[in-house]
Order: structure tokens, then C-alpha cells, then sequence
């Protein structure tokens, strides 16, 4: 028997938007009489779920249900140990439990780096990544206090959130409830569709036109040429393609995101949902510190406030380091190498970590130099220009290590 | 400023937009493409290319030649069709269409844009006997080339015949065609019934789009070989000579195979055939067989749609590297089995322009790599292609069968052998 799934991949061409917002169209009217149809959201959230992992990706939606039944089990099983009466709060339990929440992206991780053919299965799915952090997210939380009771509906809302399933933006879950519990008023909600709609054009504008020229267009010609002329040169193959290479890169991974977080954004406006902003003009960055807060930023910021901040909180308290510089430093080293990590298990992500954690770490030693030699320094429009365009080198510089070009043009894999 | 003002201000715009879309998608808008683009469009191999229409139109009318095959065409040596034409000045010149994967179902639906340009012109067909699997056209290779313009093209001109059915429950068979206007119409078709008015009409509009569609972007994209194919034609003496044309082959393809034992292309073997590749090869065609194929069907639709355009053909078959052959265990006994079984069904048809190269695997630089004519192999289909191109074009007139439609004939493994000089008794048929 031969079924023909209809498989819908989230976002991933013009056609797919008609179906979701005819789907949507009940919500949004809903919205704006005043009520939000849940039953009807989870109905339809399930249907467009089960359209993802249907078809050839029933096994990654295996895995999903797999996982979130497990991820289920320490979260509410921390939480009842957490809110029990007289609760010990062992650190011990609270470090078990984020442990036990990251295992399974961890296995994919190294899962996925296994010569082909030695995993017998079909490892993670798609989006796991963005659930495992709202989860980590809310251990944390119940470990601080601030989050006492968990409604096990909400929660799986919140992690299944169909918009913003496949790469986030990262929401927070108490942000997440409290739209979620609330309706909008009239004068509001169309403020919502007033920014669903541009969002929505402005992604189309991005992903589907800019992002195709610079990533469908014109990468792999530059990409190819920029082979066959390092081949020809030999050493370190470095031909002015790469730097081609770079700059196009750039604006294609810019493009590419930063359109599919503004449908994500913009689905979730049309719902009444205020799922955070991804990007914020991260090009006009006028230092590396001022890049990371304008860069994929639902991430950076659960990196700053769940790595960063309790890193160094954990290392104060046991007076790891006492020099503060040095121990802000050691703190972003430990953020970038997870993240790099994080992207995979290869050299040039991890390389890529490097890079940004030496850069931010140089970049304070210069702000502190700047605030102490403040009468001697010129700023002026020159300066703060030249700032901008040099920031901007050096994150092009970045995400040519990121692209993995390199590794391809010098051991011809990536 | 009242809601329902706010909500037109947000909405107005967008409905406008689709709007203007529609009716922009929807204006018969008429282009020419330069002569520049269409030369490109010609050796690109483009798929946008192949699955279009207007490009192809107006370059069969402007002289250029459709040559139909697969992955050989893209063999791009100096002795190439298209380096020959264009380094001797030909009367015409070739429009390359096919590559990798394509097969007598795709071509088929290639060919319905332009059956009024062939009308009484000529064609060149590569057939490969590879391409008669037991499988048949090869699913994932139909994604790639399946033209929805072209297929609409064909259901709107559908009739109850026997060919018409059958080409749209194949079409409706594969993958690709999930659901939608076209499935459900291609089922009608090949259950011999018609298609409804509003299907027509959800038809007609549907290729009014896609046909804009092709006139706005098919131009866009174009692999450019011109540069390639006038680097490769420097190569070649500057009078048309076999002898002289043999000589730059044997020293090119020298230079070009020397890494090998197989006379295979050096890049080739060394990307495509590296040594765990090519253990794993050694042996393992020795079941592989061309004879019994639903492929002979597909080619039998080709066939018909050259016979209703009254188009001239001349089919090449071309043969496998006899070393490669031996290696993998590939049987020619098999092999031309199944070239006589294509063979007859040409010929039995009135199709008598074959230039069978079937048994030249052996021959010396014949092959660039493993299944694919190069070098000398080229040499000798230009033996066959310039005196073709040189005849006057008219109107041909063919004696088409059902019968190669059905099971028994895909399924059939003895055929009479056809011999091809003897014009008298093939005249009988």
C-alpha cells in the first residue's frame, strides 16, 4: 500500500504559511471576540506537530514522545522535591536533575558524530536542542523558588509550542503562562496583528528572497570556486574566494534565522503569544559584548543566565577565583565552550568558542582601559563608526570559522 | 482611529499584495530570450531548463536540435556534439536535455511543450540500455525532473487513447505525485474518462502561473559552459577531418585516463572509484538486467510523441567500457539482448535511424568512464549525427503498435534481430 504522507517541515516554503493561517484563523478570531480557544490550539498545535514527524520522520516523532515523558518524570519529580514540606534543597538533587535533563541531547550530540552506519537508530529530532533548554530552564527556576507549581498542561504548551518548535526563540515559561493565561484586549491584540503581519513580511523578505541569494544563489558558486582556487594554490589555501565566502556566509546565516525567528514571532503574535525577538540590527554592534545582546539573543541570554551567571555565583561561593576580572573572564570561557560544544562536537565550533571568549575577554580589558584614559581617547562619530565596522569584521571572521568552510577546504569535510 | 480602520490598515495592504500577484501571475505576459541566454540554456543541462517550456520553444525554432539522454551528455571533451558544432560551424546546434537519472517517462513529459516545433523537424536520442531496469524510471530522479507545467500541458490535450492512459496512471504511479488538481486528473485520464469543466478550467489557470512563471525565471541560474565548451574547441584542427579529430582524441584521452587500468577518466576513478568503492564493485552487475523492463513502455510514449509530431530521429545506443564490464561482471550477452529488444522495437515502427555503437565497448578511448560515451565515442556518434543533420527535414510518418504497451512485450526476452543494412526488408514492415 502506498501512502502519500503529507509532510509539512515548519516554514520551509510560501505554500505552507496559506495552510497555517487558515488554520489559524479560528484562534485569531477567537482572539479578538475575546476568547482564547485552547482546546482548539491543541488540537491544532497537535495536528501541525504530528505533520512534522509524519511521513519518513514518524521515528523522530518516537523519540519525542520518548523524551518528553522522560524530561516529564525529573521535572515534576524535581519539583515534588522541591515543594515538598521542608524541603532539603540538596544541591546534589538539583545537580542530578539538570544532569539527567541534559543527558539526552548530550547522547545526540555525540550520537550524531559517529561514523555513518554505527547507530542503529534514528537519533533525536528535530528541535530537541530548544525544548531541552526551556526544560533546564524551569529546573532552575524551581531550584531558585521563583517557579512553586508547574500545570503539567501549560507545560507541555510550553514545550511543544508549535511556532517556535524547531529552533526557538527561547521563551521563558513564566512569560510563556502569563500570556498564555491572559487574553488580550481588543486595542491590544490588534497591536499583536499589526506586528504579526509585518514580522511575517519582513521574514518573507529575509528568508525566502535574501536569504535564498546570498545562501542558494550565490554560495555554492563562491563556495565552489573558492576549491578549485585553494586547490590550485595549495599551502593554506586561502584565496580572496574565502573572503567572499565569509561576508556571504555571514548575511545568509543572518538572513536565514533571523526570517525563520521573525514567522516564529510572528505566528506567535497572531496567537496572542509574545515569544521574544531573536535579532536585534546585531550589524550595528559596536563591540563583541554589544553583538552577543543583539545575536540570536533568546540564547545568549538563557546562556548568560543560566551558565554565565551561575558559573561565576557557584565560583564566588566557593571562592574558586578571587580576583573578580580573572574570574569573569574563566566564566566566559565556560559560556562560549558550551555554546561551542553545543553546536557539535567538531573542531571549528569549538574553535568558533574560542574566538568569541578571547574577543569578549580582550574587549573588557579595553573598556576598562577606555573608562581609566577617558580625557586622553578621542570619541567621536569617526571612532564610534569605526567601531561598528570593526566588530563587524571580526564576527564575518567568526562565522567563516562557524561555516566549517575551512575544515572543508583543508581536510575536504565539514 | 476605529478598530475596524486599524484592522484594514494592516490587512488592505497584504490583501492588495496577493491581489496584484494573482493578477500579475495571471496576465499572458510574452517574452524573447537573447540569443546569449538561449545558448547557455542549451549546454546548461539545467533542470528549470528541462522541466520548461518557452526557452526550448524558441530555440528549436531557431535552429537548435534537441539531443535527449542522460548523465553522457554532460561528458564535455573536445569532441563533444556540441564543441563539433560549434567549432565547425554546423547547421545546428545541439540543445542538450537530460542528465543524471532521466528516463523515457521524464523525456516524454519534457517533449509536450514543444510538439508544434518539432513538427516535422529532427531529433537526436541517446537511448542507454542502463536505463531499462526492472524498476523503471527511478522515482527520486522524476522528483528532480518532473515538470508540472508540461504534465498539465499533457492532460489538457489528453484523449482515450491507449497511450494517454497508460502515460497517466505511470505518471500517476510515482511518488512525487502526492495529491491535488494534477493527481486526481491523471487519474481520470488513465481510466479513460474526462476531465470536468472546473478541473479544466483549475488547470488552464494553473499553467497560465506556471507558464509566467517560466518565462520570468527560467533565464536565471544557468550553469554557463560557453567558456568550457570554447576552451575545448581551441582544441580541435581547425579543418574537419576524422583522422585529424581521432588524433586529438587518442592524445587527450591518454593524457586523461593514464591513472587506470580501465581507461577510465582519471578524475572519475580517482573521486567516484576509490579503492573501497571500487573492491566493493568488483562481481556486482553480474545480475543486473536490462531485459525485462517497464522501461520499454516508457520508451514506447517517447516513441508515440515522436510519431504525432512526425519528428525525424536518429537514436545512438551506446555501449559499456568492456573492461569495466568484465570487472563488474556486467553480462554483454544481457546487454545486447536488450539492444536488440530496442532495436526491434525502433525499427518494427518505421524509426530505421539507428546508429548502434553497442558492441564498440572495447574499442580504444570509446568510453570517459565506466557507462558513458567520450573521446571516440563521440567521433563515432558524429559519424551518425552530421550526415543525419544534413539530410532536408520532412515529414515522417510511422507505424506505431499498442502492443509495446503491454506486459508481454516489457516482459519478452527473444526478439527477431533486426539487421539494420538491409533497408529493403525493414521498408517491409
Amino acid at each position: 500500500m502506498n501512502f502519500n504522507f503529507i509532510n509539512l517541515q515548519p516554514y520551509s516554503n510560501p505554500q505552507y504559511f496559506i495552510y497555517l493561517l487558515i488554520a489559524l484563523l479560528p484562534i485569531i478570531i477567537g482572539l479578538y471576540f475575546g476568547k482564547r480557544l485552547k482546546n482548539y490550539e491543541a488540537i491544532f498545535s497537535l495536528v501541525f506537530l504530528f505533520l512534522i514527524f509524519d511521513g519518513n520522520h514518524w521515528q523522530e516523532g518516537i523519540n519525542l514522545i520518548i523524551y518528553l515523558i522522560y524530561e516529564f518524570l525529573i521535572t515534576f519529580g524535581y519539583l515534588h522535591y522541591r515543594t515538598k514540606k521542608d524541603s532539603p534543597n540538596k544541591s546534589w538533587v538539583f545537580n542530578l536533575a539538570v544532569v539527567l535533563a541534559i543527558l539526552p541531547l548530550t547522547a545526540v550530540k555525540i550520537l550524531i558524530q559517529m561514523p555513518k552506519g554505527t547507530v542503529p537508530f534514528v537519533v533525536g529530532f528535530l528541535g530537541i536542542s530548544y525544548i531541552t533548554f526551556k526544560n533546564v530552564q524551569v529546573i532552575m527556576e524551581t531550584r531558585d523558588g521563583v517557579i512553586k507549581q508547574i500545570d503539567p498542561l501549560t507545560y507541555a504548551r510550553f514545550l511543544l509550542f508549535f511556532p517556535t518548535i524547531s529552533s526557538g526563540p527561547i521563551d521563558r515559561y513564566r512569560r510563556f503562562k502569563s500570556d498564555y493565561e491572559k487574553v488580550p484586549s481588543r486595542e491590544e491584540y490588534i497591536g499583536d496583528l499589526q506586528l504579526a503581519v509585518r514580522y511575517l513580511f519582513q521574514g518573507f523578505l529575509y528568508k525566502f528572497i535574501l536569504g535564498w541569494f546570498f545562501g542558494t544563489y550565490l554560495l555554492p558558486k563562491i563556495a565552489m570556486r573558492g576549491l578549485i582556487a585553494g586547490n590550485a594554490i595549495g599551502g593554506l589555501k586561502l584565496s580572496w574566494w574565502v573572503v567572499a565566502y565569509m561576508y556571504v556566509y555571514t548575511m545568509y546565516l543572518f538572513f536565514d534565522f533571523a526570517g525563520y525567528s521573525l514567522f516564529a514571532v510572528s505566528i506567535s503574535h497572531f496567537m496572542g503569544i509574545h515569544t521574544p525577538m531573536n535579532f536585534n540590527k546585531p550589524f550595528i554592534s559596536k563591540n563583541i559584548k554589544d553583538f552577543w545582546n543583539r545575536w540570536h539573543m533568546t540564547l545568549s541570554f538563557w546562556f548568560r543566565d543560566y551558565i554565565y551567571m551561575r558559573f561565576t555565583f557557584f565560583a564566588m561561593k566557593k571562592k574558586l577565583i578571587k580576583n573578580r576580572i580573572r574570574l569573569s573572564q574563566v566564566s566566559y570561557f565556560v559560556l562560549f565552550l558550551i555554546m561551542g560544544f553545543w553546536h557539535g562536537l567538531t573542531w571549528y565550533y569549538i574553535v568558533y568558542g574560542i574566538y568569541h571568549a578571547t574577543a569578549i575577554c580582550i574587549n573588557d580589558i579595553w573598556l576598562r582601559f577606555k573608562r581609566k584614559h577617558k580625557d586622553q581617547l578621542p570619541s567621536n562619530k569617526f571612532t564610534q563608526w569605526f567601531a561598528i565596522f570593526l566588530t563587524f569584521q571580526f564576527v564575518c571572521l567568526g562565522m567563516l570559522i562557524f561555516s566549517g568552510y575551512l575544515s572543508q577546504l583543508w581536510f575536504g569535510w565539514q | 482611529m476605529s478598530n475596524r480602520r486599524r484592522l484594514w490598515q494592516i490587512f488592505g495592504p497584504v490583501i492588495c499584495a496577493f491581489i496584484l500577484l494573482l493578477i500579475v501571475f495571471l496576465i499572458p505576459w510574452d517574452r524573447t530570450f537573447s540569443k546569449e541566454d538561449i545558448f547557455e540554456a542549451a549546454n546548461s543541462q539545467n533542470t528549470t531548463v528541462f522541466k520548461g517550456v518557452k526557452m526550448k520553444q524558441e530555440a528549436f525554432d531557431d535552429g537548435y536540435v534537441p539531443f535527449y539522454g542522460s548523465s553522457e551528455l554532460s561528458r564535455l571533451d573536445p569532441l563533444h556534439p556540441s564543441v563539433l558544432a560549434q567549432k565547425y560551424h554546423r547547421n545546428y546546434k545541439p540543445f542538450l536535455l537530460g542528465g543524471p537519472g532521466s528516463q523515457s517517462l521524464v523525456h516524454f513529459i519534457g517533449m509536450q511543450g514543444t510538439s508544434s516545433q518539432l513538427k516535422d523537424k529532427k531529433a537526436v536520442v541517446i537511448i542507454s540500455p542502463q536505463w531499462f531496469t526492472k524498476q523503471g524510471q527511478n522515482p527520486q530522479a522524476f522528483e528532480l525532473y518532473y515538470s508540472p507545467l508540461e504534465t498539465i500541458i499533457f492532460l489538457l490535450n489528453a484523449k482515450n487513447t491507449k497511450t494517454d492512459r497508460y502515460a497517466a496512471k505511470r505518471l500517476a504511479s510515482m511518488p512525487t505525485m502526492k495529491t491535488g488538481a494534477i493527481k486526481t486528473s491523471l487519474k481520470l485520464i488513465a481510466q479513460g474518462k474526462k476531465l470536468t469543466k472546473t478541473e479544466r478550467a483549475w488547470l488552464e489557470a494553473r499553467l497560465r502561473m506556471l507558464e509566467n512563471e517560466d518565462k520570468f525565471f527560467s533565464a536565471f541560474q544557468l550553469r554557463d559552459r560557453i567558456q568550457k565548451i570554447n576552451d575545448q574547441a581551441k582544441l580541435l584542427p581547425n579543418t574537419y577531418s576524422i583522422k585529424g579529430l581521432t588524433a586529438i582524441a587518442n592524445e587527450q584521452a591518454a593524457k586523461h585516463t593514464n591513472s587506470n587500468r580501465f581507461g577510465i577518466d582519471n578524475r572519475f576513478f580517482k573521486t567516484r572509484l576509490p579503492h573501497k568503492e571500487l573492491s566493493k564493485l568488483r562481481g556486482s552487475q553480474r545480475k543486473f538486467d536490462y531485459v525485462k523492463s517497464p522501461e520499454y513502455s516508457d520508451f514506447q510514449l517517447m516513441l508515440e510523441q515522436f510519431a504525432k509530431q512526425h519528428t525525424n530521429v536518429l537514436f545512438i545506443i551506446p555501449p559499456v567500457n568492456a573492461k569495466w564490464a568484465k570487472y563488474t561482471g556486467l553480462s554483454q550477452k544481457m546487454y545486447e539482448q536488450s539492444v536488440d529488444k530496442i532495436r526491434y522495437q525502433l525499427a518494427s515502427q518505421g524509426f530505421e535511424n539507428i546508429a548502434d555503437l553497442s558492441k564498440d565497448g572495447h574499442r580504444k578511448y570509446f568510453m570517459q568512464d565506466t557507462i558513458h560515451l567520450g573521446w571516440n565515442g563521440w567521433i563515432a556518434v558524429d559519424k551518425a549525427v552530421k550526415p543525419f543533420m544534413s539530410t532536408p527535414n520532412g515529414r515522417y510518418n510511422y507505424a506505431i503498435s499498442d502492443y509495446f504497451y503491454s506486459k508481454h512485450w516489457q516482459n519478452r526476452t527473444k526478439v527477431k534481430k533486426i539487421d539494420l543494412t538491409d533497408k529493403a526488408s525493414l521498408k517491409d514492415k
